[in-house]
């Protein structure tokens, strides 16, 4: 269909733009070697195929923003078929006489197929438009805290997206236009192309020779515009239409409670750039600037300087700017300066809800896990973590108390629990620190003492030789305190006779299962599951509790990490309690802000809200509601607190599940209120 | 300017502390020794100084059980040198202990001394001081700041009410450190961790401190009095309150 | 060796400390025991002679630069008066100025030596009780019979037992040349504070037990309708959350109010110091071994933010 000097024309450009695009492309490469070592590429061609499959099926995205997510489909389904009419257009430049118009059947489906997702890709990118330039949703904005490169502060992002929604516009648009013009040329419509045929009534009155004109301009728009398009992929999120699917099929097979050790003991974490493992560059080029992490993100919602968006959308321009010297052995920039603060380092509560919901499979928590292990080693924790870690260290536990008094919970009791360091048990009890010490907590871990005493379970407790698992010690970056703690607690375990553990912590079971590996010796269970069992066996008996409505907030280190959503559930309606999903449930639970070592820190100067308070509100607006049960002791204080705190003392108790349980034996069990 | 910190570790007390048969001494066993909190901020200034001003960081302490930990975590931090004094045994009070450490500062060579303003067991006075009779250098007590001078320092006194006195002091002589001008840093254990296989602790042979000057009678936990009236609820409190024409 | 006992007297700004007067009526006591005379140290405060009714005997040291306290050139007036009247106990203040001359005379003159203590007596030795590992135990020592030094701690004993009317004689002493290795430079006031805590009737402190910077909003709320202003012990302060001047304790403030209402404050010796002294104190603390029960007149075991909301809540209603 081109003229001949039209062909090499075309030719010329995509040998120029195709190699600036091929250069950037490679550069990329250069610059995502540049990173720390990971193993990631074991199983290759299955990870790609199970990638692909998720990116076809838009699994990842349809995760929140449904009406979003189905604009965007439209755009994805519609640019992957253009592939093939990309290819199409191609063929039809050079082929003389080539054209899919009136070649028969198989033809025509390709070209109604063209023409549905032409107008489908149209409508989608007119909405997301929309969205972003006229609607100007909050979620797309940061707090004002949050430190950003000075092209993002100046709304590069914001000139990215209208780059690429115009010229989807206009590659999509003129095609489709293209096409019109076609079947006006023709002189009638064609029954494939429903639409085009419409649009091609508009230029009937055009000459032959205007519309012969329009049909090659309408195909160097289309076709021009995405060579041309090509060398700016390097420099634009719309480089996740390749690095997404990479980056999906390159994610950790680890679990995802197991953080990945210290590269090198000498620099722990990450100080500079390139001291980050190398897929943690990719998520840069990956990310698509959605801001989705930052919306499920507890602590920007709370109103501190970290967003985890931010932190991928620094990178990013931080490297679009400065690649070349960096490869010309120039110096990477410090992540704490450019990227993020320490501020906002310290205010991550390590929940995962930015990587459980980013449709690319980027990890920008890791990111700050490695900032803090590099900022530990460097002496500087915030004073009251500093304190935290000292009483750890010398005495088991974050309380600052003494060892000794470990199981002084256990004196409320009638009975005495065995102590599993002298005597062999069925169950050993991994209590945990809060369990232990925090008063509120006592009161569950008594109450699940006699839940399991009257069920006549096997079980007992390490009394004061237990210390704490070390979980969020390992999260705040102190690997050295977390190694100590997980020998001195093997070599405690491997004294005993046990042959399984439960734990009343979902904190302290994430620890057991997934970072002590092996070394347990036993299955490690959360005590739901453990309750749920007992049921099942008809060991444990419910004749009944008071009912009322609950709503179940899953812990992040039970549910979102672990998957342990059902059996808490089944637990709460065995009792005959009617429960009530809140809107951020199960995978997209809200985190209570106490994870990561907030727990053990200050709040920041600019909160407004706490996290736990703005989850009790989302529980009530569930309606008339009774409880909000949790199966978590931080989570048990952070909500009562929050309760009191929001002024809502009496309209919702918040009660843990062991005391369903308790009620709902009857008088086997004595409940004292709270 | 180089400076020796003297690090002593008393009973935590954290633990549930109970005096013995005896009725002088506390129970061994439930007794868990810490670094005094004041011989901490003296580190950190002395630390700080070196940061400023170079010069070195010697710490001293007496060898006890799990002391090594303690002087490997001071050289985490910064420490230049740490020194275990050994052979002697348990010591008694100010007095001994002062008497051990002036003979081993004889032999290294320093401007100024730095050690807590007092500690929890202090029965016969504060170290500071104590050591510094014994050297003949002088000493200042309750400082919250130290600035390095040629040959001189010049320090803040903390007097009650938030008053402080500026003090120049002529080196060589001895701080008694109340609070250092940041909290003291933190030592990540892989840092300690990695110093305990890379350096070693110095250690020298201490000689007697003295007689102590005093000797224990007994130890018991202070009379309780009649102790507060415990109230059950804020009705109860109200009417305290109320009562004492308050509202 | 006399049997004298010489009270150090505390004095600054030109005003003499409680200390000195409750030292006065503990030296007395103890004079009356050992048979000998209560001697008053004055050193570079020779226009509060008149104030020390109570004593037997004045010995004064006059010279230029002990106006204000100097380690070096009050410890060496000391040392000489003490060489000179060769007393059997010395009693000291355990306070920042104390600690600056007890030990160091204690070692220079070879006297035995107890620190921050309760209460002193003398038989044929003397014996001392010494409050010691912050507040839980009381040690109770023999010092000798020969002469010994004692650290009195602020409080321990009632200072209107050691003001009288009188006019003792009064001895002057040389003041002892010195190396000169300390110099006073100047005092520096602390600034100028928002509220003076001790010209309240009514104070809300509030201890370790507040745990966060923005819960001390609980207090304030309390303190506002109860009309009172809110105090703090060292760690709220030293965190930066409340004003120095907000500082109840022995580097902070000395308080004598009508009510002291203390929040999540464990009761260390170092705090209770500053508040003994008030008329009714009301403790709140999760802790039932707590050692501010001992000193409190009421107490409740109850979470503080709690009972605050609740006394807060019944307080507006009224």
């Amino acid at each position: 269909m081109l003229g001949f000097g039209e062909r090499i024309a075309f030719v010329l450009v995509v040998i120029v733009c195709g190699g600036l695009a091929t250069r950037g492309f490679l550069r990329i490469g250069r610059i995502v070697r540049l990173g720390g070592p990971a193993e990631r590429t074991d199983r290759l061609a299955a990870r790609l195929i199970r990638a692909l499959i998720e990116v076809g099926l838009q699994r990842t995205i349809a995760k929140a923003r449904p009406l979003v997510s189905l604009a965007h489909s439209f755009v994805f389904f519609g640019f992957a078929f253009y592939l093939l009419v990309n290819v199409n257009d191609v063929v039809e430049a050079y082929v003389e006489g080539w054209s899919t118009i009136g070649a028969g059947p198989a033809a025509g489906v390709f070209n109604l197929l063209s023409d549905l997702f032409s107008v489908l890709v149209l409508i989608g990118m007119v909405a997301l438009l929309v969205r972003r330039f006229v609607v100007k949703p909050r979620t797309l904005e940061f707090n004002s805290n949050v430190i950003l490169q000075p092209e993002v502060a100046g709304g590069a992002v914001r000139r990215d997206s209208l780059i690429v929604g115009v010229f989807i516009l206009l590659h999509v648009g003129a095609r489709w236009l293209g096409t019109a013009f076609h079947l006006a040329h023709d002189g009638h419509g064609d029954p494939w192309l429903p639409a085009a045929s419409v649009m091609a009534t508009a230029f009937a009155g055009m000459s032959p020779d205007a519309l012969e004109v329009a049909v090659h301009v309408c195909w160097w728009l289309a076709m021009g515009l995405i060579v041309l398009f090509l060398p700016y992929f390097p420099h634009s999120k719309h480089l996740h239409l390749m690095v997404a699917p990479l980056n999906l099929a390159l994610r950790r097979s680890a679990p995802r409670g197991e953080l990945d050790g210290v590269a090198d003991v000498s620099a722990p974490g990450a100080r500079a750039l390139t001291d980050l493992a190398w897929p943690a560059l990719l998520d840069s080029y990956a990310c698509i600037m959605c801001n989705r992490c930052q919306e499920v993100c507890p602590a920007h919602a709370s109103g501190t300087p970290l967003s985890p968006a931010a932190l991928e959308i620094n990178k990013r321009y931080w490297l679009n700017a400065n690649s070349s010297s960096l490869l010309s052995a120039g110096e990477a920039p410090m992540l704490l300066e450019f990227a993020t603060s320490p501020a906002a380092a310290w205010s991550c509560t390590t929940c995962y809800a930015c990587v459980e919901i980013c449709p690319v499979g980027n990890e920008p928590m890791v990111d700050l896990v490695q900032m803090r292990r590099a900022m530990i080693f460097a002496g500087d924790a915030p004073d009251e973590l500093a304190e935290v870690l000292r009483s750890l260290d010398e005495k088991g536990n974050s309380f600052g108390q003494s060892a000794r008094r470990r199981a002084k919970w256990t004196r409320g009791l009638d009975f005495k629990i065995p102590d599993a360091r002298k005597q062999a048990v069925e169950y050993l009890w991994y209590v945990g620190d809060f369990a232990s010490y925090d008063p509120q907590c006592q009161e569950i871990s008594r109450t699940v003492a006699r839940i399991l005493h009257a069920a006549g379970v096997d079980f007992g407790i390490l009394y004061e030789g237990e210390k704490s698992a070390g979980n969020d010690v390992r999260r705040t970056g102190e690997e050295g305190l977390f190694e100590s703690l997980t020998e001195q607690n093997v070599e405690t375990l491997a004294g005993c006779e046990f042959e399984r553990i439960f734990t009343t912590d979902p904190h302290t079971f994430n620890a057991l299962e997934n970072e002590y590996g092996d070394e347990v010796g036993a299955p490690v269970e959360h005590y739901t599951t453990l309750l749920l069992r007992l049921l099942e066996s008809g060991e444990l008996e419910l004749n009944g509790g008071d009912g009322g409505r609950a709503t179940y907030h899953d812990p992040c280190y039970l549910g979102r990490y672990n998957g342990g959503f059902d059996a808490p559930r089944a637990l709460i309606e065995a009792c005959g309690t009617e429960l009530v999903e809140m809107p951020r449930n199960r995978e997209q639970s809200f985190c209570c802000g106490a994870g990561g070592g907030r727990i053990w820190m200050k709040d920041h100067d600019d909160l407004t809200e706490r996290p736990s308070e703005s989850r009790i509100r989302e529980a009530l607006s569930l309606g008339p509601i009774d409880y909000f049960v949790v199966s978590c002791p931080k989570d048990l204080t952070m909500y009562r607190d929050a309760v009191k705190s929001t002024g809502n003392d009496g309209k919702i108790e918040v009660r843990d599940i062991a005391e369903f349980v308790a009620d709902a034996m009857g008088g086997a069990v004595p409940c004292p209120s709270v | 300017m180089n400076t020796v910190v003297l690090l002593k570790r008393v009973p935590d007390l954290v633990e549930d502390l109970e005096v013995d048969g005896s009725g002088r001494a506390l129970v061994a066993e439930h007794l868990k020794l810490t670094l005094n909190e004041f011989d901490e901020h003296a580190l950190e200034e002395a630390l700080l100084l070196k940061e400023d001003g170079g010069g070195e960081v010697t710490v001293v302490a007496l060898d006890s059980a799990d002391v090594d930990k303690m002087l490997f975590t001071a050289l985490a931090k910064g420490a230049d040198r740490a020194i275990k004094v050994t052979g002697v045994g348990a010591v008694g009070g100010t007095r001994e202990l002062a008497g051990v450490f002036s003979d081993v500062l004889g032999s290294i060579s320093h401007d100024l001394v730095l050690t807590g303003v007092q500690a929890s067991d202090d029965v016969d006075g504060q170290l500071a001081p104590t050591v510094a009779a014994n050297l003949g250098v002088p000493c200042i007590e309750v400082i919250t700041g130290v600035e390095a001078g040629a040959g001189t320092v010049t320090v803040h006194k903390e007097y009650a009410g938030g008053v402080l006195g500026e003090f120049e002091m002529t080196l060589p002589g001895v701080l008694g450190i109340q609070a250092a001008r940041q909290s003291p840093r933190y030592a990540p254990v892989s840092r300690v961790r990695q110093i305990q296989e890379s350096a070693t602790l110095d250690e020298v042979a201490g000689a007697g401190g003295g007689d102590g000057r005093f000797s224990i009678v007994v130890m018991t936990p202070p009379k309780a009095g009649e102790g507060a009236q415990m109230l059950d609820s804020v009705e109860e409190l109200i009417a305290v309150l109320d009562s004492k024409g308050v509202i | 060796m006399s049997q004298d006992v010489l009270v150090v007297a505390e004095h600054g700004q030109g005003e003499l400390d409680d200390i000195t007067f409750e030292m006065l009526g503990a030296g007395k006591a103890l004079a009356a025991q050992t048979g000998g005379a209560c001697v008053v140290a004055l050193i570079g405060g020779g226009q509060l002679t008149s104030q020390l009714g109570g004593a037997d005997k004045i010995v004064a040291v006059e010279g230029e630069g002990l106006e204000n306290f100097n380690p070096e050139s009050h410890g060496a007036a000391l040392a000489a008066i003490v060489e000179q009247a060769a007393p059997r106990v010395v009693m000291v203040g355990y306070t920042s100025m104390g600690m600056d001359l007890a030990s160091s005379l204690a070692v220079r003159a070879d006297m035995a030596h107890a620190a921050s203590c309760l209460e002193v007596q003398a038989g044929d030795t003397v014996t001392a009780v010494s409050q010691l590992y912050g507040g839980k135990f009381n040690v109770k020592t023999d010092l000798g019979a020969g002469p010994c030094v004692v650290s009195m701690l602020a409080g321990s004993s009632p200072a209107d037992a050691g003001r009288a009317d009188g006019a003792p004689a009064v001895e002057t002493v040389a003041a002892p040349a010195t190396a000169g290795k300390v110099r006073f430079v100047r005092l520096i006031e602390p600034e100028a504070g928002d509220v003076d805590i001790t010209a309240q009737e009514i104070l809300v402190a509030v201890g370790r037990g507040i745990g966060n910077k923005d819960d001390i909003e609980v207090a304030e709320e309390l303190a506002e309708e109860l009309d009172a202003a809110v105090a703090a012990s060292r760690p709220i302060v030293d965190s930066g959350w409340l004003p120095k001047g907000r500082q109840v304790g022995k580097s902070g403030v000395k308080v004598t109010p009508k009510v002291y209402i203390a929040l999540g404050i464990s009761g260390a010796p170092e705090h209770v110091e500053g508040m003994k002294g008030a008329a009714t104190i009301i403790a709140i603390n999760t802790d039932r071994n707590a050692p501010i029960f001992n000193v409190a007149h009421y107490g409740m075991v109850e979470d503080l933010f709690d009972v605050c909301e609740e006394l807060t809540e019944e307080l507006q209603d009224r």
